[in-house]
């Protein structure tokens, strides 16, 4: 690939990304958000996280064996433990070591 | 004060997911036959997980720059509202917050958003939680880029830390919300995303939807708080 074709799609897709994360902050410099806006901003991150919980999973072959009873097993024990003993560290390394040792091991 | 350490433990979680990730990376443009150092210049300065993988593959089928910029830019879209639901706590902060919205990827957003740090601390440590998850990034990215297929174990699934982080994090934020209808709302959106969604578009139509459930239903949620 030539280097000139690969610096300039650096460079234009370095734009595009950032263009996505300045816009909101561009649109309410001078202007205070409205109340719509502040409605949207207390409540959107909530909606968010869950939703990237899913995105998450989106690849995960449901139909086939092991009908991603790994993804759910690790995705339980991640909210048993956080729900019981509130430390997020905990939670994610025992939920990721169980679905490592799962996939690796077991499936 | 803050320490570095305690700062440095908030980003374990996306440590481990973007060392492993950032490899996949590496080694899919090792692939292509590209030189590892542009790995690390776009890791540096792009900064977007799916966002570079979809570069390499436009790179790959030689698309036009008019199609990187449309594709990268609706792929990233969704990073819009992280920036909307971060504009209050930007507000204070110096020309460094430039940095802060360049380095707003999921995680990054997800980490700043639940992280709770004393006001006069936190432009500080938002600087440096986004900075250490670059540092994962660029790492990761340049070590799968030189180093290809010779790993050392089998770190297959560590990826999972990612979504144990948000699944953490989604559960502090259900404590924190004074709405709780949000929650069911997003929990039935991604649901349904993740199974009738083309997988590529699952996350910014589920959250538009989202953000359209949420406005058209605005006065009924919050008659209910």
């Amino acid at each position: 690939m030539q280097s000139s074709y690969l610096i300039g799609g650096i460079v234009i897709a370095m734009l595009a990304t950032y263009a996505t994360r300045i816009i909101p902050f561009l649109l309410f410099r001078t202007r205070e958000p409205s109340p719509l806006v502040k409605y949207i901003e207390r409540n959107m991150p909530l909606m968010i996280m869950v939703i990237l919980v899913f995105y998450a999973l989106k690849d995960v072959k449901w139909e086939v064996y092991p009908y991603g009873l790994a993804e759910i097993i690790g995705v339980s024990v991640a909210i048993v433990l956080h729900v019981s003993f509130k430390n997020a560290l905990l939670s994610i390394f025992t939920a990721t070591l169980t679905y490592m040792i799962l996939i690796q091991n077991v499936f | 004060m803050m320490n570095f350490f305690a700062i440095f433990k908030l980003t374990i979680p996306v440590l481990m997911g973007y060392i492993p990730l950032g490899m996949a990376f590496g080694l899919l443009l090792s692939k292509l036959l590209i030189p590892w150092y542009y790995a690390f210049f776009m890791s540096l300065f792009i900064f977007a997980g799916s966002g570079q993988f979809l570069a390499l593959t436009l790179f790959a089928s030689q698309a036009t720059i008019l199609e990187i910029a449309i594709a990268t830019f609706l792929l990233n879209l969704r990073h819009t509202f992280y920036g909307l639901s971060m504009i209050s706590a930007f507000k204070n902060f110096s020309w460094k917050k430039h940095y802060l919205i360049f380095g707003l990827t999921d995680e990054t957003f997800a980490l700043l958003k639940t992280s709770e740090i004393e006001e006069q601390h936190r432009e500080r440590a938002y600087l440096i939680i986004t900075f250490l998850n670059q540092c994962y990034w660029i790492l990761g990215s340049v070590v799968g880029a030189v180093l290809g297929n010779v790993v050392p174990f089998n770190y297959e699934g560590i990826e999972f830390s990612l979504t144990a982080l948000f699944v953490v994090l989604s559960i502090e934020l259900y404590k924190k919300s004074r709405l709780h209808q949000p929650f069911f709302v997003a929990l039935i959106i991604g649901l349904f995303g993740m199974m009738f969604f083309p997988p590529q578009k699952m996350l910014i139509l589920s959250l538009c939807l989202a953000a359209f459930v949420l406005i058209v239903f605005k006065r009924s949620m919050q008659d209910a708080e």
